[in-house]
């Protein structure tokens, strides 16, 4: 059993040298007007994520699980409430750049090549060219895109080109990682493997996670904590802590308590489906 | 272009010019048509040759007008799809009289503008513009606004400015349209440089083929029909070469 024994059971305590103050979101409504209808896309949404750790929200369509991301993301502004990333609004983390948004559709610029994508945030905030290069070359290397960066991205596969949407949320060094089902779009094998390297990069970089999926065992893999939200209004219904500590290795999935937090999940998201 | 594809694009129509020009040869050999509308292909070819001094003069003066109005035609449309693409107001005030000003003839304007500016290369330069700025704005202002909304939140996630945006996605996203107008204006810019010479203008290909045809030197009218159609394929040909050159990452041989 390769998982570390004195983690196990232990609830994840963020480390101080965490590079920020975490996610706060307090009473966010999300309204949309259609004509004379309303819908409520989120209602009373209150989370806190801890600096450092990971937390993935699940839900069925229309859960409003997207639009948070979007809210935190400074997208879209709730119709009432607030979301703080480590005191800041969501305006300010923005030009501040303190966090990086990946999203499913893995957006390259089809006319840039794989380094120029990559380099794509740095060259925006006026980073000079060397540091560029080097910075934009350390997370292709680190995503495993080496010797694809004079690539176009119509030449790369559905998975290669969601790496190197990571590798350039990477290069800014960001605080807080937002991933709107990063992986949706690719198969089973590339996805798990994508699970553990996103998971080796986590450790690397102390960033921050919030990631939207629809895969339970993605959530579990990747999380600290699974949110699950429901829809029709769209709401946080239950929390399940994982307790799995960091370091994981794939050999997590055999463990017993996997199996028995998949079901945890999965009877939280039938009952929110139900209710 | 592969050599195969090459030859398979460039020795059918090949094959029909040879055809129609062993055809039409035979036909003026054998008095079926009329020397004085349209000579042998043989007299043509000599009047080429005779002529080659003067056809180079006036296509030269010719040329200089098409590129040139060409040129500053297209990248003033840049522009003012630029200005325009960036604010709705001024799109809703200016693109249906854009789009208006495509009916009228620019034909009918040449001798109005020629009187305004007088004769010479600057009405003739301005009657070319006119041609391509019209095309270039439309296209433009279609282009600007057609980047993927993904492209827009990505770049509005990394806080980047609107220059930013506008050399980053919305340019790059212009260019098939750019090319599209540039292909229309090109081929346009030398008719409307002949068309302006005719009123406008004492040197130049039309100059030479209303000269030509106050003479009756009908070899000689022909003679310059066919070098202003050679020039506006080669400029149509830089134009494509160029699109081609520009957008590395569409696809290049279109499947048929």
């Amino acid at each position: 059993m390769p998982l570390d024994e004195a983690r196990v059971g232990d609830t994840y305590v963020p480390p101080r040298r965490a590079l920020a103050d975490g996610l706060a979101i307090r009473e966010v409504e999300m309204i949309y007007r259609r004509g004379n209808q309303t819908v409520a896309a989120l209602s009373g949404c209150n989370l806190d994520v801890p600096a450092g750790s990971w937390v993935s929200l699940i839900g069925a369509s229309g859960c409003g699980k997207s639009t948070l991301l979007r809210i935190l993301s400074d997208i879209v502004k709730p119709t009432s409430g607030t979301a703080l990333l480590g005191g800041m609004t969501p305006a300010e983390a923005r030009a501040a750049r303190r966090f990086a948004l990946v999203s499913q559709s893995a957006v390259m610029l089809p006319w840039r090549k794989v380094l120029a994508n990559v380099e794509l945030g740095l060259e925006v905030a006026r980073v000079g060219r060397a540091e560029r290069r080097r910075r934009a070359e350390a997370a292709i290397e680190m995503v495993g895109l080496k010797g694809f960066e004079r690539a176009y991205p119509s030449e790369l596969s559905g998975g290669m080109r969601q790496r190197a949407a990571i590798a350039r949320a990477l290069t800014l060094k960001p605080a807080y990682l937002f991933m709107d089902e990063p992986f949706g779009a690719l198969d089973e094998l590339t996805r798990d493997r994508l699970n553990f390297e996103l998971l080796r990069i986590l450790e690397e970089t102390k960033a921050t996670l919030l990631l939207v999926t629809h895969s339970i065992s993605e959530a579990i893999i990747l999380s600290d904590t699974v949110v699950v939200m429901s829809p029709r209004p769209g709401r946080i219904t239950h929390r399940v802590d994982v307790g799995f500590g960091h370091h994981r290795t794939p050999e997590m999935r055999d463990d017993p308590r996997f199996g028995r937090l998949e079901s945890e999940v999965r009877h939280a998201l039938g009952h929110s489906m139900s209710s | 272009m592969s050599p195969a594809r090459a030859a398979t694009v460039l020795v059918p129509p090949a094959i029909l010019v040879v055809a129609l020009v062993v055809v039409w040869g035979w036909m003026s050999a054998h008095g079926l048509i009329a020397n004085y509308l349209l000579p042998a292909p043989w007299v043509l070819l000599m009047a080429i040759i005779d002529n080659a001094s003067e056809l180079l003069r006036h296509g030269t003066a010719t040329t200089i007008e098409a590129l040139g109005g060409f040129a500053i035609g297209s990248l003033l449309g840049v522009v003012a799809a630029i200005l325009l693409a960036s604010s709705r107001r001024l799109r809703q005030c200016f693109f249906p009289l854009a789009l208006a000003s495509q009916a009228v003839p620019i034909a009918a304007i040449t001798p109005l503008i020629v009187l305004l500016i007088g004769r010479g290369l600057p009405s003739i330069l301005t009657v070319v513009g006119i041609a391509a700025f019209f095309p270039m704005l439309i296209n433009m202002t279609r282009g600007l606004r057609e980047a993927d909304i993904g492209y827009h939140e990505l770049l509005h996630s990394l806080s980047a400015s609107g220059a930013q945006r506008l050399r980053m996605i919305e340019l790059p996203a212009a260019l098939p349209y750019m090319f599209a107008a540039l292909k229309v204006s090109a081929s346009a810019s030398f008719i409307t440089a002949i068309v302006g010479e005719w009123i406008g203008s004492n040197v130049g290909l039309g100059y030479l083929i209303v000269i030509s045809g106050q003479y009756f030197k009908i070899p000689t009218l022909w003679a310059a029909v066919v070098v202003a159609a050679a020039l506006t394929l080669v400029l149509v040909g830089l134009v494509s070469l160029a699109e081609r050159l520009a957008m590395p990452w569409a696809p290049k041989e279109p499947a048929q």
